[in-house]
């Protein structure tokens, strides 16, 4: 008997192999941005923050701080400003304190000192 | 002890009993004296019919002589064995519930008194060995019913309910008169003895015609559909203990009419007669128990149930006579055997159940289920009581319903017997049909009990429900005796069977009760169980999670949390289900036979949540009413009227009237 | 389990860093108990019914709960863990609080979505905006909705069969370094 077929029995064609093989079918799907701290101005993160519908960002001072939790993933921060915004592609983002969720992107963009 | 004597004390406690109340009914220990000669009574009443039971049909007493009237004519027979053990049973339980249910008056004394020459005359019915003694009982026990039903006047539907018994009796009685003038007719003679020995002289259409007759009379009485539209009327508006009388026994006087007539008088007969009895029996079970599924008022609920266990008796006897007209004696006896015990265990849970629908109406104040609930809380003993009556009626093991019931489908199963394929089928059909039947009681007497006892309350009154002071002993002796007949099953059956063979001449112990404890519908490899087994396998299997839970108990002190609801905010008592929510599935199915009527009002024409109130009637349609009794009704209106313009008032015309009648009888006699 | 109610449960009079490490070992064993094992409730606080969506995937051939030993029940008397989704209505608070409370101990509490975990609604008179001042929670799984392995992975962290990740992400992208 082909061994595909027990393997099918065992474990199904279409299931995936998570967690035991990693699937990476999710980092195509919307995920959390991604920042470069080296094109974020303070001018820019205050607008960052301002557009986020979800409350996620937040500057204080000289740290822009990221809220992954709070964050839908809606790609309007990647969408105004493409060169300091990508998207990350991280889904296992579980956490057991949700101050491991809260995320500190310093401000190294010129025009900030 | 020979059973006339047992009778004859019997008899005297009653109308001794009668006499008390009658003098005492006033005060509280008068009536207690008269309960307790009318309990004597009974008892000597239930052993006189256990011994006649067992000791055969005895002699005929003839007392008196009359040229115009006849003689007083007894006799204890085996086939009225069971009525008459009944009519103890159900006599000694009332007489305990009354006491505490009836308070003492002159009217109350008066309703004892009717009460109990009631019970006599329904001995007398029992023990009519002729056919004058049997029609002077039969009425006088239908005109003290009456009474009985009009213990309270002057509330609303009793006089409408006990003109509605009044009237369909004497139906059934007329019919009686000519079923039995047929047959004392044509045999010369008005001794049943004597009958039964001749009626094989007596042409069949002579027979087939009186059996008719007496199927129809006597049903008017027992409440075959569709005769039966006293009974919902009578038995709710009787006081408690009228009703359970009522329903344990009168009606089984009709349903003793049919097996006199079918067992005793006219046994041979042929087959299609046996079909007709077992097709009207099946038809009102089934639409007894329907009826009994769209009803909110305790009582009216019980009297179709009612309605339809007559309906599973007379489907027993009615295949009986079909199996007989077929050669199958065994079978035939054994039927007969099957609808004795019915007979017996219907008239145990249906009389506690109506004297508990007593003690719910003195706690609560009303009959509607949907204004009860959680009444086992409250009223824990009656609760307990109810709920053995309940797993009778519903036919569940290990209880006496299951057994008979049990007992009468091994019956109809073995129709095949019969040979012929037509005859197998239409039996297989009434099976079916008490299937059907079967199933609706479950379902009916879940709805029963479970809405008045079990849940929250829905209204104040049945929160402050309380059974202080309420009768207890007597439904709980009808309890007991439930249990017994179902537990003593293999005793049940032996007498049973012993009062067979005097009726019917088939030996049916050696084939029924082969070991002691396990019965076999006549017919050894047909199938086989025992009462007292399944009792004790029930037991054991209620047993087991209770020895579970002893052992395996969690040692940790455990939490005790609510319910979990859902999530509710509050649980109101009107989310539960309503008597009629719980049967709607019912109504929907088998609408054609309800053809409800449904009228809904809005407050206003706004859409539907802005509108305010929105009034909702449904209302079945009483079918045999409508297109049966108001048309015969209004036939016999036509035939007054016509006829009024010769009661003129004028009195010439009398005289004319006086003149034509002497001329008519002269040229009759000159001719 | 929640390390101050681990604390209770140990006692009194113990040096901090020990009730700690007892809280610690605590988790770990209930954890451990449903490694293999577990009966998820869901519920529903409010929410779009995106996160239900992706929940209901997890039962699908795809993703496949039943391989891990996850099951879904609706008793919350039969659940080991109890998935919220949605901003916690305030309207929702006595059921919710009901729900977790007919749950036997132990039992875990996942906050899953943006809007369990505080995001997409402000607290105002209608909404608590988010799940964690109502419920205690052991594991926040982000996603507007998270994908089925998102829920996946939060899943099997709570019942420790993998570990954590996010806390080591820093989300930022600085020239070619992670």
């Amino acid at each position: 008997m082909a061994l595909w077929f027990l393997r099918g029995l065992r474990r199904g064609v279409i299931t995936t192999r998570y967690p035991a093989r990693a699937d990476d079918s999710a980092t195509a799907l919307p995920t959390p941005p991604a920042f470069r701290p080296e094109a974020l101005t303070r001018e820019l993160a205050d607008r960052l923050c301002l557009v986020c519908p979800s409350w996620a960002l937040t500057r204080n001072g000289d740290v822009l701080f990221f809220d992954a939790g709070a964050c839908t993933a809606c790609g309007r921060c990647r969408e105004m400003a493409p060169e300091a915004v990508t998207t990350s592609g991280e889904f296992e983002l579980a956490a057991t304190n949700p101050a491991h969720l809260v995320k500190r992107i310093p401000l190294l963009g010129e025009g900030s000192s | 002890m020979t059973p006339l004597p047992l009778m004859y004390g019997a008899a005297a406690a009653w109308a001794l009993a009668a006499l008390a109340v009658l003098a005492g009914g006033a005060s509280r220990p008068g009536i207690r004296a008269g309960c307790v000669m009318s309990g004597l009574g009974g008892a000597a009443a239930l052993a006189g019919g256990v011994s006649s039971l067992l000791s055969g049909n005895s002699r005929v007493v003839t007392a008196g002589g009359s040229v115009v009237v006849g003689s007083l004519q007894l006799q204890a027979t085996s086939l009225a064995g069971v009525f008459v053990a009944l009519l103890g049973l159900v006599a000694v339980a009332t007489a305990a519930f009354v006491p505490r249910y009836h308070e003492p008056g002159r009217a109350t004394g008066l309703y004892l008194a009717v009460y109990n020459l009631a019970l006599l005359a329904s001995l007398a019915v029992l023990a009519a060995g002729g056919v004058v003694t049997f029609l002077v009982a039969w009425e006088t026990m239908a005109l003290l019913c009456y009474l009985l039903i009009l213990r309270r006047p002057r509330r609303d539907d009793v006089a409408g309910g006990a003109f509605w018994f009044l009237a369909l009796s004497e139906t059934g009685f007329v019919l009686i008169v000519a079923a039995f003038v047929i047959l004392a007719a044509k045999t010369h003679s008005m001794q049943l003895d004597v009958i039964a020995a001749r009626a094989h002289l007596v042409p069949g259409a002579w027979r087939d015609t009186a059996y008719l007759l007496a199927l129809t009379g006597f049903g008017f009485k027992a409440g075959l559909v569709p005769l039966h539209v006293w009974l919902p009327e009578a038995h709710p508006v009787a006081p408690a203990d009228g009703s359970a009388f009522l329903s344990g026994l009168v009606v089984k006087l009709g349903v003793y009419g049919i097996a006199l007539f079918a067992f005793r008088l006219l046994p041979a007969g042929p087959a299609w007669r046996g079909i007709l009895t077992m097709a009207a029996g099946a038809a009102t079970a089934a639409i007894g128990i329907l009826y009994a599924l769209n009803e909110r008022d305790i009582k009216r609920f019980l009297a179709y149930s009612t309605i339809e266990n007559i309906g599973i008796i007379v489907t027993a006897f009615g295949a009986a006579m079909t199996f007989w007209a077929y050669g199958q004696r065994l079978l035939w006896a054994f039927l007969l055997l099957a609808g004795l015990y019915h007979v017996a265990n219907h008239g145990s849970y249906k009389t506690l159940l109506f004297l508990e629908a007593g003690v719910i109406e003195h706690a609560t104040g009303t009959r509607d289920m949907d204004r009860l609930g959680g009444l086992a809380h409250r009223m824990p003993r009656a609760s307990v009581i109810t709920f053995a009556g309940t797993l009778g009626i519903a036919a569940l093991p290990p209880l006496n319903g299951f057994v008979s019931e049990w007992l009468i489908f091994q019956g109809l199963f073995q129709g095949f017997r019969t040979g012929s394929h037509l005859v197998a089928i239409l039996i297989v059909l009434a099976a079916a049909t008490l299937g059907l039947t079967a199933g609706l009681a479950i379902y009916a007497f879940v709805r029963g009990y479970g809405i008045p006892f079990l849940g929250m309350p829905r209204t104040r009154r049945a929160a402050a429900a309380s059974e202080a002071g309420q009768p207890v002993a007597g439904p709980a002796l009808l309890a007991v005796a439930c249990v017994a007949l179902a537990v003593g099953a293999p005793v049940v059956l032996t007498a049973l069977a012993r009062a067979m063979r005097t009726v019917t001449g088939v030996a049916l112990r050696p084939v029924l009760l082969p070991g002691n404890l396990t019965v076999i519908p006549a017919h050894t490899k047909f199938s086989g169980f025992s009462p007292t087994y399944l009792t004790v396998f029930l037991l054991a299997v209620l047993a087991v999670p209770g020895l579970i839970y002893l052992a395996g108990r969690p040692r940790a002190d455990s939490l005790i949390v609510p319910v979990w609801d859902g999530g509710l905010v509050t649980f109101k008592p009107r989310m539960q289900y309503s008597a009629m929510t719980f049967s709607a599935p019912t109504r929907v199915t088998f609408d054609a036979l309800y053809r409800p009527t449904v009228s809904v009002r809005r407050a206003s024409d706004d859409p539907a949540g802005r509108s305010g109130p929105v009034h909702y009637e449904s209302q079945a349609t009483p079918v045999f009413e409508r297109y049966l009794y108001r048309p015969v009704i209004r036939v016999f209106e036509w035939l007054a009227d016509f006829i009024r313009p010769i009661q003129s008032g004028d009195v010439n015309l009398y005289l004319f009237y006086v003149f034509a009648a002497v001329l008519v009888a002269y040229l009759l006699g000159a001719l | 389990m929640k390390p101050d109610s681990a604390a209770a449960c140990a006692g009194s009079a113990a040096r901090p860093a020990s009730t700690a490490e007892t809280a610690e070992a605590l988790r770990r064993s209930v954890a451990r108990q449903f490694r293999r094992s577990l009966h998820i409730r869901t519920l529903d606080t409010g929410s779009c019914a995106a996160c239900e969506q992706e929940i209901r995937l997890l039962a699908a051939p795809h993703y496949d709960l039943h391989r891990l030993g996850f099951f879904f029940t609706p008793a919350p008397r039969h659940a080991d863990l109890l998935m919220v989704t949605g901003p916690m209505i305030r309207a929702f608070d006595i059921a919710a609080r009901k729900t977790y409370e007919a749950m036997p101990g132990p039992k875990l509490v996942v906050a899953t979505g943006a809007c369990a975990l505080g995001g997409v609604y402000q607290p105002d008179a209608f909404t608590h905006g988010g799940i964690g001042e109502t419920l205690p929670v052991d594991v926040w799984i982000p996603g507007c909705p998270p994908s089925p392995l998102a829920l996946l992975q939060g899943l099997l962290v709570a019942v420790d069969r993998l570990a954590e990740k996010v806390q080591d992400l820093t989300f930022i992208r600085s020239g070619g370094h992670r």
